[in-house]
């Protein structure tokens, strides 16, 4: 059932690679978000703890209802084309993201010496998600691929610590979560005034403002 | 883990250090009181006060950490103190560009420090002095030597030798008069501290080249610095210059220290370091005294161009017997401290060459009469410095309207010239003192070295075969009798002899308008060596005639000017290279947020890529 989790994650995160429009990618994120609260269900029921319970929902509130939805408003709101703006094409990212699952596959058998097989998946997996929230902010032009990115990699990190430790300690968890939301919730904002000020959300073009 | 005792030393070197550092500080502190009245706002006299305290804090700890760590951390806290009391008068734009020129060299410095440090690090596996001196004692030749020029470098930034003095003339000045005193006479010299303590203590001399490194350093420090405070006209410059060539002759004895070490001619070892350690507290006395001087014709006069000063000897007559007193010392006139140590610095060079054989008695020779030489042109520097400031009519406003200065500044120069002239006479006892400082050092025992009060040179026959010259005779107490009775004689044959004279006003040529244009002036008195150094001051100069008509000339202007050898040849070539690497590194930097977020992600993949070869 687990593996059926993750590999849920996995492709949902291929989808959000090959992605080309906003739309799209805020859609394979919602999925992406929907597999890791599954994942933390299994865990809270399989180890039968009420705080991971809690988590779970509060992961299912915050990363699948509310930020996707607020995402789709600032779309909606500020008129922006679809386009992503690409900086490495649809089918290369694809190629790079899968030497970047081998990269962190290798990286997580090196690591895990005492550790389960499946809980080195599970590690290569969360870095994987780290790594592809990175290449996103980094191939992807519009500001808001790049607070998208920012979220994949949270949830790698949220993947990770939930693997290596069986999840942060309640209230740090309940604490990173409201992080989360809130900096959406701003970095919205801030992708909202860069709009109105520059008619566009290209932060390639932040670069004339060098002095 | 942090207790006293194990982060702590206080060893015969140590205690010399903080005598040094505690005598000049509590003189130039009790100085500032009066210095401070009147010229700064009740805020920063506070802020005064407390960064004199840390600062005098700072070199305390520097002399008597026994731990790499505390060591550096004191060394660092002095540095940056002693850069905000060089920004202190933040509101010229010499200070910012003096303040900045200090930060930067003195932190490549630091750098050379660190590096070393790290080095003799690696070997001990621990930060106490102790366990990094057994360490090294293992180490192989060649980290040595690199270790040597480590902390050579490092530590003769902030000691100011030359070619890495660039910093000394523009940031000493540039600090309010107490502290000038304080960084030339006492922070230059925690350098000098570090040397000893690093390479003597803990590195230990193996090669007879590092000795005379040292002393070709020095040399060409002393003589440098020499000239270059005859060509300057700006009375703190020029002090400041001197405590470059000062610096050069406190490392004549202590190269020379390293020298014999190297050669395992201990006593002699002992000797010279005794000379070095000796000019090291006296210079901190004299130097402490005539930045004090200086600070209080700055005061009285507001300018500290000589040029502009002149006739304060009537105005400031207190102010001008200190600063005669300093004058002499520093011009090595016996029976003041100066005259002392350069003897004895000239003893420990003849004792050397007639101990050695070859080429080194050569080269010690000439080090000696390069010793000399420093010393004659120190002394005509300070004809100058004196006879411009303070005898003759004043040349301009601010020395007519100059007036004495407050008794606490009258009382912090009292006392270090009171000192000057009691480490002139007590040079016997205080040598003695000494010779257990150096021996305690260097681990021998200086029971043995046999030097009276009466004559200050070593008396070797007991100590080591061979040709050894004979004993010259010299008490420094019978001296300044003799030359009290010769003074005496000769005013009371003066008085007797005394013809009738007529005051009437000096002749003109028939111009009748005799004034202080017509002067000497501190350009004209630097000719003569301007001339004969020209292979080395590069001098030239301008004229410009502004004319009416072809006969008639309204104005004509003369500059002259000497060229900065160092900076036009070593500094500037060097800026320019760095700033042009500087700008090849801007491509790198083209204002994308995501060409940033690239280098990143892809330093994280190379190191996930190689993680197992780390």
């Amino acid at each position: 059932m687990q593996e059926i989790t993750l590999i849920g994650i996995l492709i949902s995160t291929c989808l959000m690679v090959v992605a080309k429009s906003l739309l799209a990618l805020i859609r394979g994120f919602r999925w992406q978000s929907f597999f890791l609260f599954l994942a933390t269900f299994l865990i809270a029921w399989k180890e039968a703890q009420p705080s991971l319970y809690i988590i779970a929902g509060l992961l299912l509130v915050i990363k699948v209802v509310l930020i996707p939805q607020l995402l789709y408003k600032i779309i909606k709101k500020i008129k922006v084309g679809q386009g992503l703006g690409l900086f490495v094409n649809t089918q290369l990212s694809l190629f790079f993201v899968l030497l970047f699952a081998y990269l962190a596959w290798d990286f997580s058998s090196q690591l895990i010496v005492y550790g389960s097989h499946a809980q080195a998946g599970i590690i290569a997996i969360a870095l994987f998600l780290v790594l592809v929230g990175f290449f996103l902010m980094v191939s992807r032009i519009t500001a808001l691929a790049q607070v998208v990115g920012l979220l994949v990699m949270e949830n790698g990190l949220f993947l990770l610590a939930s693997a290596v430790s069986g999840g942060m300690p309640f209230f740090v968890e309940i604490a990173i979560f409201f992080d989360v939301f809130v900096s959406v919730v701003i970095m919205g904002s801030f992708v909202y005034r860069i709009n109105k000020f520059f008619t566009h959300i290209d932060v390639d073009k932040l670069s004339h403002l060098r002095g | 883990m942090f207790n006293l005792s194990a982060n702590f030393i206080f060893d015969p070197l140590s205690i010399f250090f903080i005598f040094v550092i505690l005598i000049v500080s509590s003189a130039a502190a009790l100085y500032s009181h009066g210095y401070l009245k009147n010229a700064y706002t009740f805020p920063r006299k506070v802020f005064a006060w407390v960064l004199l305290l840390i600062f005098v804090c700072s070199m305390l700890l520097v002399v008597t950490g026994s731990n790499l760590l505390v060591f550096i951390i004191a060394w660092e806290l002095m540095s940056l103190v002693s850069y905000f009391f060089v920004v202190f008068d933040f509101q010229y734009n010499r200070s910012i560009q003096a303040g900045m020129i200090y930060i930067v060299i003195t932190h490549i410095g630091t750098a050379f420090l660190l590096a070393a440090f790290l080095m003799i690090y690696q070997a001990a596996h621990s930060f106490d002095f102790i366990a990094l001196k057994d360490a090294c004692h293992l180490l192989p030749m060649q980290t040595r030597n690199t270790i040597f020029l480590l902390l050579l470098i490092g530590f003769g930034t902030k000691a100011g030798i030359v070619p890495m003095h660039i910093w000394l003339p523009y940031a000493h000045p540039q600090a309010p008069s107490h502290i000038s005193s304080i960084m030339s006479g006492v922070m230059i010299k925690t350098a000098i501290y570090g040397m000893i303590r690093f390479i003597f203590f803990i590195l230990g001399i193996t090669s007879p080249w590092w000795g005379i490194l040292v002393l070709i350093l020095a040399i060409i420090s002393c003589l440098v610095g020499v000239i270059y405070a005859l060509m300057e006209h700006d009375i703190k410059k020029l002090l400041a210059y001197h405590s470059v060539e000062n610096i050069g002759i406190i490392l004549l004895g202590v190269g020379l220290g390293m020298f014999f070490v190297s050669m395992n001619l201990p006593y002699l070892a002992v000797f010279a370091l005794v000379a070095g350690l000796y000019h090291l507290i006296n210079h901190a006395i004299f130097k402490g005294l005539l930045f004090l001087c200086a600070g209080s014709v700055c005061k009285a006069t507001g300018t500290r161009n000589m040029e502009k000063m002149g006739g304060l000897i009537k105005r400031m007559p207190h102010t001008a017997v200190y600063f005669l007193i300093g004058a002499m010392a520093i011009s090595a006139l016996p029976p003041l401290n100066g005259f002392v140590s350069e003897w004895l610095t000239l003893q420990a060079f003849f004792l050397g060459a007639l101990n050695t054989l070859g080429g080194t008695k050569v080269f010690l020779g000439i080090c000696a009469a390069m010793l000399a030489l420093t010393g004659g042109l120190a002394a005509a520097c300070f004809v100058k410095a004196f006879g411009i400031i303070f005898l003759a009519q004043p040349r301009s406003q601010y020395a007519e309207s100059a007036r004495e200065v407050s008794w606490s500044m009258k009382a912090g120069m009292f006392i270090l010239a009171a000192l000057v002239i009691i480490f002139g006479l007590a040079a016997g006892s205080i040598v003695k003192l000494l010779i257990k400082v150096s021996a305690a050092t260097l681990g021998v025992d200086g029971s043995a070295l046999n030097l009276s009060a009466y004559n200050l040179t070593l008396n070797l026959q007991a100590l080591m075969p061979g040709p050894v010259g004979k004993d010259s005779y010299l008490s420094l107490p019978y001296l300044a009798a003799l030359l009290v009775i010769l003074g005496a004689i000769f005013f009371v044959i003066y008085r007797l002899a005394k013809r009738k004279s007529l005051t009437y006003k000096t002749w003109d040529c028939g111009y009748y308008k005799v004034g202080s244009r017509n002067e000497y002036t501190a350009t004209a008195f630097s000719k003569p060596f301007r001339i004969a150094f020209s292979f080395f001051l590069f001098p030239y100069h301008k004229t410009q005639k502004v004319r009416e008509s072809f006969y008639h000339v309204k104005a004509f202007s003369y500059e002259t000017h000497t060229t900065p050898v160092f900076k036009k040849y070593v500094y500037y070539p060097l800026l320019a290279w760095i700033l042009k690497f500087a700008r090849l590194l801007r491509r790198i930097q083209p204002g994308s947020i995501h060409l940033y977020l690239a280098y990143i992600f892809a330093v994280i993949i190379l190191l996930i890529m190689f993680i197992n070869k780390f």
